[in-house]
Protein backbone atom coordinates (compact mmCIF):
# COMPACT_ATOMS: atom_id res chain seq x y z
CA UNK A 1 0.00 0.00 0.00
CA UNK A 2 2.79 2.50 1.10
CA UNK A 3 4.73 1.57 -2.55
CA UNK A 4 1.40 2.03 -4.11
CA UNK A 5 0.91 5.68 -2.78
CA UNK A 6 4.77 6.42 -3.10
CA UNK A 7 4.25 5.39 -6.91
CA UNK A 8 1.11 8.19 -7.18
CA UNK A 9 2.89 11.35 -7.43
CA UNK A 10 5.33 11.01 -10.36
CA UNK A 11 2.49 9.07 -12.52
CA UNK A 12 -0.05 11.73 -11.52
CA UNK A 13 2.57 14.70 -12.24
CA UNK A 14 3.92 12.63 -15.80
CA UNK A 15 0.53 12.72 -17.24
CA UNK A 16 0.11 16.64 -16.30
CA UNK A 17 3.31 16.99 -17.45
CA UNK A 18 1.55 15.70 -20.92
CA UNK A 19 -1.60 17.69 -20.47
CA UNK A 20 0.11 20.79 -20.02
CA UNK A 21 2.27 19.63 -22.95
CA UNK A 22 -0.86 19.26 -25.45
CA UNK A 23 -2.80 22.18 -23.98
CA UNK A 24 -3.79 23.08 -27.32
CA UNK A 25 -6.00 20.19 -27.09
CA UNK A 26 -6.97 20.53 -23.47
CA UNK A 27 -8.84 23.53 -23.90
CA UNK A 28 -10.04 22.41 -27.88
CA UNK A 29 -11.70 19.85 -25.26
CA UNK A 30 -13.10 22.51 -22.58
CA UNK A 31 -14.66 24.66 -25.60
CA UNK A 32 -15.99 21.56 -27.36
CA UNK A 33 -17.53 20.21 -24.18
CA UNK A 34 -20.36 22.97 -24.27
CA UNK A 35 -23.33 20.99 -24.42
CA UNK A 36 -24.07 22.44 -20.87
CA UNK A 37 -24.39 25.70 -22.27
CA UNK A 38 -26.78 25.28 -25.00
CA UNK A 39 -29.42 23.45 -22.48
CA UNK A 40 -28.93 26.05 -20.74
CA UNK A 41 -29.51 28.40 -23.15
CA UNK A 42 -32.39 27.17 -23.75
CA UNK A 43 -33.71 27.39 -20.25
CA UNK A 44 -32.73 30.89 -20.23
CA UNK A 45 -35.69 31.28 -23.32
CA UNK A 46 -37.92 29.38 -21.36
CA UNK A 47 -37.59 32.07 -18.35
CA UNK A 48 -37.90 34.55 -20.66
CA UNK A 49 -41.01 33.90 -22.46
CA UNK A 50 -43.06 32.45 -19.47
CA UNK A 51 -41.33 33.36 -16.19
CA UNK A 52 -39.39 30.75 -14.06
CA UNK A 53 -40.36 27.14 -14.35
CA UNK A 54 -40.57 25.75 -10.93
CA UNK A 55 -39.28 29.08 -9.26
CA UNK A 56 -35.70 28.36 -11.26
CA UNK A 57 -34.33 31.96 -12.29
CA UNK A 58 -32.07 32.96 -14.55
CA UNK A 59 -29.30 33.01 -12.06
CA UNK A 60 -30.04 29.80 -11.24
CA UNK A 61 -29.86 28.54 -13.96
CA UNK A 62 -26.44 30.44 -14.73
CA UNK A 63 -25.02 29.22 -11.46
CA UNK A 64 -26.19 25.41 -12.48
CA UNK A 65 -24.65 25.24 -15.70
CA UNK A 66 -21.64 27.29 -14.92
CA UNK A 67 -21.02 24.24 -12.31
CA UNK A 68 -22.61 21.76 -14.34
CA UNK A 69 -19.40 22.17 -17.02
CA UNK A 70 -16.91 22.03 -13.84
CA UNK A 71 -18.47 18.52 -12.83
CA UNK A 72 -18.20 17.54 -16.53
CA UNK A 73 -14.69 18.31 -17.00
CA UNK A 74 -14.17 16.64 -13.91
CA UNK A 75 -15.55 12.91 -14.13
CA UNK A 76 -13.43 10.00 -14.39
CA UNK A 77 -15.47 8.89 -17.38
CA UNK A 78 -12.26 8.85 -19.82
CA UNK A 79 -10.70 6.13 -18.83
CA UNK A 80 -13.16 3.66 -20.59
CA UNK A 81 -11.74 4.52 -23.67
CA UNK A 82 -8.21 4.39 -22.38
CA UNK A 83 -8.93 0.27 -21.23
CA UNK A 84 -10.58 -0.26 -24.50
CA UNK A 85 -8.27 1.33 -26.38
CA UNK A 86 -5.56 -0.93 -25.18
CA UNK A 87 -7.54 -3.95 -24.75
CA UNK A 88 -7.64 -3.92 -28.61
CA UNK A 89 -4.72 -3.13 -29.11
CA UNK A 90 -3.19 -5.53 -26.92
CA UNK A 91 -0.85 -2.55 -24.96
CA UNK A 92 -2.56 -3.58 -21.59
CA UNK A 93 -0.20 -6.38 -21.71
CA UNK A 94 2.87 -3.85 -21.34
CA UNK A 95 0.95 -2.75 -18.53
CA UNK A 96 0.15 -6.01 -16.71
CA UNK A 97 4.15 -6.12 -16.64
CA UNK A 98 4.52 -3.22 -14.35
CA UNK A 99 4.63 -3.01 -10.70
CA UNK A 100 1.64 -0.51 -10.24
CA UNK A 101 -1.84 -2.29 -10.93
CA UNK A 102 -3.57 -1.03 -14.57
CA UNK A 103 -6.20 0.50 -12.35
CA UNK A 104 -3.89 3.02 -10.75
CA UNK A 105 -1.92 3.41 -14.36
CA UNK A 106 -4.61 4.58 -15.71
CA UNK A 107 -5.96 6.81 -12.53
CA UNK A 108 -3.13 8.17 -12.09
CA UNK A 109 -2.94 9.57 -15.62
CA UNK A 110 -6.80 10.55 -15.88
CA UNK A 111 -6.44 12.45 -12.34
CA UNK A 112 -2.79 14.70 -13.83
CA UNK A 113 -5.54 15.30 -16.82
CA UNK A 114 -7.92 16.35 -14.52
CA UNK A 115 -5.75 18.45 -12.21
CA UNK A 116 -4.85 20.56 -15.32
CA UNK A 117 -8.54 21.36 -16.72
CA UNK A 118 -8.97 21.90 -12.84
CA UNK A 119 -6.33 24.30 -12.50
CA UNK A 120 -7.75 26.44 -15.90
CA UNK A 121 -11.67 26.32 -14.99
CA UNK A 122 -11.50 26.29 -11.48
CA UNK A 123 -10.28 30.68 -11.35
CA UNK A 124 -12.81 31.05 -14.24
CA UNK A 125 -15.64 29.81 -12.70
CA UNK A 126 -14.61 32.02 -9.27
CA UNK A 127 -14.18 35.50 -11.31
CA UNK A 128 -17.41 34.49 -13.63
CA UNK A 129 -19.28 34.22 -9.93
CA UNK A 130 -18.19 37.80 -9.06
CA UNK A 131 -18.96 39.56 -12.24
CA UNK A 132 -21.88 37.95 -13.59
CA UNK A 133 -24.93 39.10 -12.02
CA UNK A 134 -26.98 36.35 -10.93
CA UNK A 135 -24.31 33.82 -10.96
CA UNK A 136 -23.62 33.23 -7.05
CA UNK A 137 -23.27 30.56 -5.07
CA UNK A 138 -23.84 30.74 -1.06
CA UNK A 139 -20.77 30.36 0.51
CA UNK A 140 -19.52 29.96 3.80
CA UNK A 141 -16.57 27.77 4.88
CA UNK A 142 -18.99 24.33 5.77
CA UNK A 143 -20.00 24.36 2.97
CA UNK A 144 -17.30 24.82 0.93
CA UNK A 145 -15.29 21.74 2.82
CA UNK A 146 -18.55 19.79 2.08
CA UNK A 147 -18.48 20.57 -1.89
CA UNK A 148 -14.93 19.62 -2.28
CA UNK A 149 -15.29 16.25 -0.32
CA UNK A 150 -18.76 16.13 -2.61
CA UNK A 151 -16.53 16.97 -5.63
CA UNK A 152 -14.25 13.77 -4.68
CA UNK A 153 -16.93 11.52 -4.37
CA UNK A 154 -17.90 12.52 -7.48
CA UNK A 155 -15.01 11.75 -9.06
CA UNK A 156 -14.16 8.82 -7.35
CA UNK A 157 -18.09 7.17 -7.96
CA UNK A 158 -17.56 7.96 -11.64
CA UNK A 159 -13.76 6.41 -12.16
CA UNK A 160 -14.69 3.56 -10.51
CA UNK A 161 -18.27 2.96 -12.56
CA UNK A 162 -16.39 3.49 -15.54
CA UNK A 163 -13.55 1.17 -14.67
CA UNK A 164 -15.90 -1.52 -13.79
CA UNK A 165 -17.56 -1.03 -17.15
CA UNK A 166 -14.58 -1.05 -18.85
CA UNK A 167 -13.54 -4.72 -18.13
CA UNK A 168 -16.69 -6.21 -19.53
CA UNK A 169 -13.73 -5.55 -22.17
CA UNK A 170 -12.21 -8.70 -21.46
CA UNK A 171 -15.85 -10.60 -22.44
CA UNK A 172 -16.96 -8.61 -25.47
CA UNK A 173 -15.70 -5.68 -28.25
CA UNK A 174 -18.38 -3.06 -27.36
CA UNK A 175 -17.98 -2.10 -24.00
CA UNK A 176 -17.50 1.69 -25.40
CA UNK A 177 -21.47 1.55 -27.11
CA UNK A 178 -22.61 -0.17 -23.93
CA UNK A 179 -20.96 2.66 -21.58
CA UNK A 180 -22.59 5.35 -24.00
CA UNK A 181 -26.09 3.22 -23.74
CA UNK A 182 -25.72 2.72 -19.87
CA UNK A 183 -24.23 6.74 -19.54
CA UNK A 184 -26.79 8.22 -21.75
CA UNK A 185 -29.79 6.06 -19.50
CA UNK A 186 -27.94 7.37 -16.35
CA UNK A 187 -27.87 11.45 -18.02
CA UNK A 188 -31.62 11.60 -17.34
CA UNK A 189 -31.19 11.17 -13.46
CA UNK A 190 -27.32 12.59 -13.17
CA UNK A 191 -28.93 16.05 -13.45
CA UNK A 192 -27.16 16.26 -16.99
CA UNK A 193 -30.33 16.27 -19.41
CA UNK A 194 -32.13 19.07 -16.89
CA UNK A 195 -31.50 20.02 -13.88
CA UNK A 196 -32.98 17.02 -11.45
CA UNK A 197 -35.68 19.70 -10.03
CA UNK A 198 -37.47 20.39 -12.94
CA UNK A 199 -37.52 16.56 -13.92
CA UNK A 200 -40.91 14.83 -13.51
CA UNK A 201 -41.44 12.99 -9.59
CA UNK A 202 -40.78 9.59 -10.67
CA UNK A 203 -36.97 10.71 -12.51
CA UNK A 204 -36.62 12.43 -8.99
CA UNK A 205 -36.89 9.65 -6.95
CA UNK A 206 -35.08 6.81 -9.32
CA UNK A 207 -31.91 9.55 -9.38
CA UNK A 208 -32.30 9.90 -5.67
CA UNK A 209 -30.86 5.67 -5.36
CA UNK A 210 -29.21 5.60 -9.19
CA UNK A 211 -25.32 6.09 -8.65
CA UNK A 212 -25.67 9.12 -11.25
CA UNK A 213 -26.35 11.87 -8.82
CA UNK A 214 -23.75 11.45 -7.12
CA UNK A 215 -21.52 12.37 -10.21
CA UNK A 216 -23.38 15.79 -10.91
CA UNK A 217 -26.32 16.64 -9.96
CA UNK A 218 -25.53 16.55 -6.33
CA UNK A 219 -22.30 18.29 -5.65
CA UNK A 220 -23.73 21.17 -7.72
CA UNK A 221 -27.08 21.67 -5.51
CA UNK A 222 -24.65 21.54 -2.35
CA UNK A 223 -22.65 24.58 -3.93
CA UNK A 224 -25.73 26.20 -4.61
CA UNK A 225 -26.95 26.13 -1.13
CA UNK A 226 -30.13 23.92 -2.37
CA UNK A 227 -29.82 20.97 0.30
CA UNK A 228 -30.06 21.18 4.00
CA UNK A 229 -28.63 18.94 6.55
CA UNK A 230 -30.62 16.07 6.00
CA UNK A 231 -30.68 16.30 2.31
CA UNK A 232 -26.79 16.48 2.37
CA UNK A 233 -25.98 13.70 4.94
CA UNK A 234 -28.65 11.33 2.35
CA UNK A 235 -26.63 12.47 -0.72
CA UNK A 236 -23.33 12.00 0.67
CA UNK A 237 -24.49 8.53 2.18
CA UNK A 238 -25.56 7.49 -1.41
CA UNK A 239 -22.40 8.21 -2.62
CA UNK A 240 -20.54 6.32 -0.54
CA UNK A 241 -22.80 3.46 -0.55
CA UNK A 242 -22.31 3.22 -4.69
CA UNK A 243 -18.66 3.88 -4.27
CA UNK A 244 -18.25 0.59 -2.35
CA UNK A 245 -20.23 -1.30 -4.73
CA UNK A 246 -18.43 -0.39 -7.42
CA UNK A 247 -15.18 -1.17 -5.66
CA UNK A 248 -16.34 -4.30 -4.69
CA UNK A 249 -17.60 -4.63 -8.16
CA UNK A 250 -14.58 -4.21 -9.55
CA UNK A 251 -12.32 -6.56 -7.51
CA UNK A 252 -14.65 -9.41 -8.44
CA UNK A 253 -14.81 -8.42 -12.08
CA UNK A 254 -11.60 -7.94 -11.99
CA UNK A 255 -10.46 -11.42 -10.87
CA UNK A 256 -12.62 -13.26 -13.39
CA UNK A 257 -11.70 -11.12 -16.10
CA UNK A 258 -7.90 -10.87 -15.88
CA UNK A 259 -8.06 -14.70 -16.25
CA UNK A 260 -9.61 -14.38 -19.65
CA UNK A 261 -7.46 -11.94 -21.46
CA UNK A 262 -5.46 -13.13 -24.51
CA UNK A 263 -3.34 -10.43 -25.64
CA UNK A 264 -4.23 -9.52 -29.20
CA UNK A 265 -0.70 -8.05 -30.33
CA UNK A 266 1.98 -6.86 -28.13
CA UNK B 1 -19.04 15.67 -68.46
CA UNK B 2 -17.65 12.47 -69.29
CA UNK B 3 -14.95 13.86 -66.98
CA UNK B 4 -18.16 13.79 -64.37
CA UNK B 5 -19.30 10.22 -64.89
CA UNK B 6 -15.53 8.71 -64.61
CA UNK B 7 -15.26 10.80 -61.45
CA UNK B 8 -18.33 9.68 -60.06
CA UNK B 9 -17.46 6.03 -61.26
CA UNK B 10 -13.84 6.08 -59.62
CA UNK B 11 -15.34 7.28 -56.23
CA UNK B 12 -18.54 4.66 -56.38
CA UNK B 13 -15.57 1.79 -56.71
CA UNK B 14 -14.12 3.07 -53.65
CA UNK B 15 -17.10 3.14 -51.81
CA UNK B 16 -18.06 -0.44 -52.48
CA UNK B 17 -14.56 -1.32 -50.96
CA UNK B 18 -15.10 0.67 -47.99
CA UNK B 19 -18.44 -1.12 -47.83
CA UNK B 20 -16.85 -4.46 -48.45
CA UNK B 21 -14.60 -4.46 -45.49
CA UNK B 22 -17.06 -2.85 -43.03
CA UNK B 23 -19.29 -5.81 -43.31
CA UNK B 24 -17.10 -8.17 -41.74
CA UNK B 25 -17.85 -6.35 -38.49
CA UNK B 26 -21.87 -7.37 -38.53
CA UNK B 27 -21.86 -7.25 -34.78
CA UNK B 28 -20.52 -3.71 -34.61
CA UNK B 29 -22.63 -2.40 -37.21
CA UNK B 30 -25.67 -3.85 -35.20
CA UNK B 31 -24.40 -2.17 -31.90
CA UNK B 32 -24.13 0.86 -33.87
CA UNK B 33 -27.63 0.78 -35.32
CA UNK B 34 -29.21 0.13 -31.86
CA UNK B 35 -27.06 3.08 -30.03
CA UNK B 36 -27.97 5.50 -33.16
CA UNK B 37 -31.60 4.94 -32.42
CA UNK B 38 -30.70 5.44 -28.27
CA UNK B 39 -29.48 8.38 -29.17
CA UNK B 40 -32.10 10.13 -31.13
CA UNK B 41 -34.68 8.75 -28.22
CA UNK B 42 -32.69 10.47 -25.94
CA UNK B 43 -32.66 13.47 -27.70
CA UNK B 44 -36.65 13.40 -28.07
CA UNK B 45 -36.82 12.88 -24.20
CA UNK B 46 -34.39 15.77 -23.26
CA UNK B 47 -36.26 18.00 -25.10
CA UNK B 48 -39.39 17.16 -23.90
CA UNK B 49 -38.27 18.36 -20.28
CA UNK B 50 -38.36 21.83 -21.63
CA UNK B 51 -42.00 21.35 -22.72
CA UNK B 52 -43.37 20.81 -19.61
CA UNK B 53 -43.45 23.76 -18.44
CA UNK B 54 -44.28 25.53 -21.76
CA UNK B 55 -45.89 24.64 -25.28
CA UNK B 56 -43.58 26.28 -27.09
CA UNK B 57 -40.45 27.99 -26.71
CA UNK B 58 -39.53 31.05 -29.67
CA UNK B 59 -42.61 29.76 -31.29
CA UNK B 60 -41.39 26.22 -31.74
CA UNK B 61 -43.75 23.74 -30.45
CA UNK B 62 -42.42 20.08 -29.11
CA UNK B 63 -43.41 18.37 -32.27
CA UNK B 64 -41.89 20.85 -34.34
CA UNK B 65 -38.40 20.77 -32.63
CA UNK B 66 -38.73 17.07 -33.23
CA UNK B 67 -38.53 17.86 -37.49
CA UNK B 68 -35.28 20.01 -36.51
CA UNK B 69 -34.07 17.20 -34.03
CA UNK B 70 -34.99 14.79 -36.85
CA UNK B 71 -32.47 16.63 -39.51
CA UNK B 72 -29.60 17.01 -36.77
CA UNK B 73 -29.32 13.59 -36.62
CA UNK B 74 -29.87 13.03 -40.49
CA UNK B 75 -27.16 15.87 -40.85
CA UNK B 76 -24.84 14.64 -38.26
CA UNK B 77 -25.34 10.97 -39.40
CA UNK B 78 -24.08 12.21 -43.59
CA UNK B 79 -21.67 13.70 -41.72
CA UNK B 80 -20.50 10.78 -39.77
CA UNK B 81 -20.66 8.44 -42.61
CA UNK B 82 -19.45 10.28 -46.04
CA UNK B 83 -16.69 13.65 -44.12
CA UNK B 84 -15.19 12.65 -41.07
CA UNK B 85 -13.78 9.26 -42.09
CA UNK B 86 -12.01 11.12 -44.25
CA UNK B 87 -11.20 13.92 -42.20
CA UNK B 88 -9.54 11.92 -39.43
CA UNK B 89 -7.16 10.49 -42.13
CA UNK B 90 -5.18 13.88 -42.50
CA UNK B 91 -3.02 13.71 -39.92
CA UNK B 92 -1.60 10.37 -41.10
CA UNK B 93 -1.70 11.69 -44.66
CA UNK B 94 -0.07 14.82 -43.89
CA UNK B 95 2.65 13.06 -40.99
CA UNK B 96 3.70 9.63 -43.17
CA UNK B 97 3.71 12.02 -46.43
CA UNK B 98 1.25 9.32 -48.02
CA UNK B 99 -0.96 12.67 -49.23
CA UNK B 100 1.39 12.61 -51.89
CA UNK B 101 0.34 9.43 -53.46
CA UNK B 102 -3.10 10.83 -53.49
CA UNK B 103 -2.23 13.89 -54.98
CA UNK B 104 -0.21 12.34 -57.98
CA UNK B 105 -3.58 10.10 -58.81
CA UNK B 106 -5.07 11.67 -62.21
CA UNK B 107 -8.41 12.54 -59.93
CA UNK B 108 -9.29 15.75 -58.46
CA UNK B 109 -7.41 15.99 -55.29
CA UNK B 110 -10.24 17.16 -53.51
CA UNK B 111 -12.70 14.70 -53.97
CA UNK B 112 -10.41 11.71 -53.64
CA UNK B 113 -9.41 13.19 -50.09
CA UNK B 114 -12.58 14.15 -49.21
CA UNK B 115 -14.79 11.36 -50.15
CA UNK B 116 -12.98 8.34 -50.65
CA UNK B 117 -13.54 6.66 -47.05
CA UNK B 118 -16.91 5.60 -46.15
CA UNK B 119 -18.21 4.27 -42.81
CA UNK B 120 -21.29 2.39 -43.07
CA UNK B 121 -22.05 1.99 -39.01
CA UNK B 122 -24.10 5.36 -39.23
CA UNK B 123 -25.29 4.54 -42.45
CA UNK B 124 -29.15 4.21 -41.21
CA UNK B 125 -28.71 7.41 -39.18
CA UNK B 126 -30.21 9.80 -42.21
CA UNK B 127 -33.23 7.39 -42.44
CA UNK B 128 -33.77 7.11 -38.96
CA UNK B 129 -33.32 11.61 -39.20
CA UNK B 130 -35.70 11.36 -41.36
CA UNK B 131 -38.10 9.21 -39.98
CA UNK B 132 -38.00 11.06 -37.19
CA UNK B 133 -38.81 14.83 -38.85
CA UNK B 134 -42.01 12.95 -40.30
CA UNK B 135 -42.98 11.89 -36.92
CA UNK B 136 -42.59 15.66 -35.98
CA UNK B 137 -44.36 16.72 -39.24
CA UNK B 138 -47.53 13.95 -38.28
CA UNK B 139 -47.76 15.76 -34.74
CA UNK B 140 -47.87 19.26 -35.75
CA UNK B 141 -50.63 18.35 -37.27
CA UNK B 142 -50.55 20.76 -40.43
CA UNK B 143 -49.84 18.53 -42.93
CA UNK B 144 -47.64 19.24 -45.60
CA UNK B 145 -48.17 19.92 -49.26
CA UNK B 146 -45.62 19.51 -52.58
CA UNK B 147 -44.60 23.60 -52.05
CA UNK B 148 -43.19 23.11 -48.55
CA UNK B 149 -41.50 19.54 -49.46
CA UNK B 150 -39.69 20.87 -52.67
CA UNK B 151 -38.72 23.68 -51.06
CA UNK B 152 -37.43 21.42 -47.95
CA UNK B 153 -35.44 18.92 -50.16
CA UNK B 154 -33.71 22.35 -51.87
CA UNK B 155 -32.78 23.66 -48.89
CA UNK B 156 -31.29 20.40 -47.52
CA UNK B 157 -29.26 20.46 -50.53
CA UNK B 158 -27.87 23.24 -49.59
CA UNK B 159 -27.37 22.10 -46.03
CA UNK B 160 -25.40 18.88 -47.13
CA UNK B 161 -23.33 21.43 -49.29
CA UNK B 162 -22.66 23.58 -46.83
CA UNK B 163 -21.71 20.90 -44.42
CA UNK B 164 -18.94 19.89 -47.20
CA UNK B 165 -17.30 22.88 -47.93
CA UNK B 166 -17.17 23.22 -43.41
CA UNK B 167 -15.09 19.84 -43.77
CA UNK B 168 -12.88 20.86 -46.93
CA UNK B 169 -12.17 24.24 -44.92
CA UNK B 170 -10.76 21.43 -41.74
CA UNK B 171 -8.80 19.38 -44.09
CA UNK B 172 -7.04 22.25 -45.93
CA UNK B 173 -6.48 23.47 -41.64
CA UNK B 174 -5.13 19.97 -41.13
CA UNK B 175 -2.75 20.30 -43.43
CA UNK B 176 -1.24 23.15 -41.68
CA UNK B 177 -1.81 22.44 -38.51
CA UNK B 178 -1.80 18.27 -39.02
CA UNK B 179 -4.52 17.81 -35.94
CA UNK B 180 -7.69 16.37 -37.62
CA UNK B 181 -8.74 14.86 -34.40
CA UNK B 182 -9.09 18.39 -32.96
CA UNK B 183 -10.57 19.80 -36.25
CA UNK B 184 -12.93 16.77 -36.23
CA UNK B 185 -14.24 17.77 -33.02
CA UNK B 186 -14.69 21.28 -33.96
CA UNK B 187 -16.35 20.45 -36.90
CA UNK B 188 -19.02 18.46 -35.05
CA UNK B 189 -18.99 21.37 -32.76
CA UNK B 190 -20.69 23.52 -35.08
CA UNK B 191 -22.95 20.66 -36.16
CA UNK B 192 -24.63 20.16 -32.79
CA UNK B 193 -24.98 23.84 -32.20
CA UNK B 194 -28.02 22.82 -35.24
CA UNK B 195 -29.81 20.72 -32.50
CA UNK B 196 -32.15 22.52 -31.61
CA UNK B 197 -33.78 25.88 -34.33
CA UNK B 198 -31.43 28.72 -33.43
CA UNK B 199 -34.23 30.74 -32.46
CA UNK B 200 -34.05 29.10 -29.24
CA UNK B 201 -31.24 31.24 -28.22
CA UNK B 202 -30.94 34.42 -27.45
CA UNK B 203 -29.55 37.24 -28.83
CA UNK B 204 -26.89 37.76 -29.65
CA UNK B 205 -26.11 34.05 -30.05
CA UNK B 206 -29.28 33.58 -32.50
CA UNK B 207 -28.37 36.44 -35.00
CA UNK B 208 -24.45 34.65 -34.61
CA UNK B 209 -25.82 31.35 -35.52
CA UNK B 210 -27.48 33.22 -38.68
CA UNK B 211 -24.46 34.82 -39.78
CA UNK B 212 -22.02 31.78 -39.30
CA UNK B 213 -24.95 29.68 -41.14
CA UNK B 214 -25.60 27.02 -38.47
CA UNK B 215 -29.26 28.40 -39.17
CA UNK B 216 -29.24 26.94 -42.69
CA UNK B 217 -28.32 23.22 -41.57
CA UNK B 218 -31.50 22.47 -39.57
CA UNK B 219 -33.64 25.74 -38.63
CA UNK B 220 -34.60 26.84 -42.10
CA UNK B 221 -34.52 23.08 -43.82
CA UNK B 222 -37.51 22.42 -41.16
CA UNK B 223 -39.10 25.88 -41.76
CA UNK B 224 -39.21 25.12 -45.33
CA UNK B 225 -40.93 21.60 -44.63
CA UNK B 226 -43.39 23.37 -41.73
CA UNK B 227 -44.23 25.90 -44.79
CA UNK B 228 -43.44 29.32 -42.80
CA UNK B 229 -40.11 29.77 -44.15
CA UNK B 230 -39.26 33.25 -45.74
CA UNK B 231 -39.06 32.79 -49.23
CA UNK B 232 -35.73 34.89 -49.93
CA UNK B 233 -33.59 31.92 -48.36
CA UNK B 234 -34.62 29.81 -51.02
CA UNK B 235 -32.13 32.04 -52.94
CA UNK B 236 -30.23 32.95 -50.01
CA UNK B 237 -29.25 29.13 -49.32
CA UNK B 238 -27.84 28.43 -52.53
CA UNK B 239 -25.85 31.44 -52.41
CA UNK B 240 -24.23 31.40 -48.85
CA UNK B 241 -23.94 27.10 -50.23
CA UNK B 242 -22.31 28.09 -53.45
CA UNK B 243 -20.12 30.85 -51.46
CA UNK B 244 -18.92 28.41 -48.66
CA UNK B 245 -18.10 25.51 -51.01
CA UNK B 246 -16.06 28.00 -53.17
CA UNK B 247 -13.78 29.27 -50.17
CA UNK B 248 -13.36 25.68 -48.96
CA UNK B 249 -11.88 25.07 -52.30
CA UNK B 250 -9.62 27.95 -52.38
CA UNK B 251 -8.81 27.31 -49.10
CA UNK B 252 -7.75 23.83 -49.71
CA UNK B 253 -5.49 24.75 -52.87
CA UNK B 254 -3.60 27.22 -50.92
CA UNK B 255 -3.37 25.05 -48.33
CA UNK B 256 -1.71 22.19 -50.92
CA UNK B 257 0.56 25.02 -51.85
CA UNK B 258 2.23 25.01 -48.65
CA UNK B 259 2.85 21.22 -48.28
CA UNK B 260 5.85 20.10 -48.82
CA UNK B 261 5.60 16.21 -48.18
CA UNK B 262 6.89 14.59 -45.57
CA UNK B 263 8.29 11.65 -47.33
CA UNK B 264 8.95 10.75 -50.68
Amino acid sequence: MRELLAAYPPLVRSATLAAVTYRGRAVLGVITGFFPLLTMAVWLTVVAEGGPPAGWTTGDFLSYYAAATLLWNLSGNHVVWQWDADMRSGDLSVRLLRPVHPFHQYTSSDLGHRLVLLTMLAPALAVAALLVPGLDYPANPVRLVAVAVALALAYGVSLLMASTFALIGFWSTQTTNMWMLWWGLGSFTSGWVAPLALMPDWVRTAASVLPFRTTMGFPIELLMGRLDVRQTLYGFAVGLGWLAVFALLYRITWRRGVRRYQAVAG
Amino acid sequence: MTGWTRHARILLICWRAAVASEVEYRLNFVSNVALSMFWMLWAVAGASVYFRYTGAVAGWTNAEVLVVIGLFFTLNGLRQMLLQPNLERMTDYVRLGTLDFLLIKPFDAQLLVSLRHLNVNTLLDPVLGLALTTTGIVLAGRGTSVTALASFAWMLACAVLLMYALTVLMMALAVKLVAAEELGRVGYAFVELSRFPVDLYRNPVQTILTVVPIAFLTTYPAAALLGRLNPSMLLLAPAAAACAVIFATLAWRRSLRSYAGASA
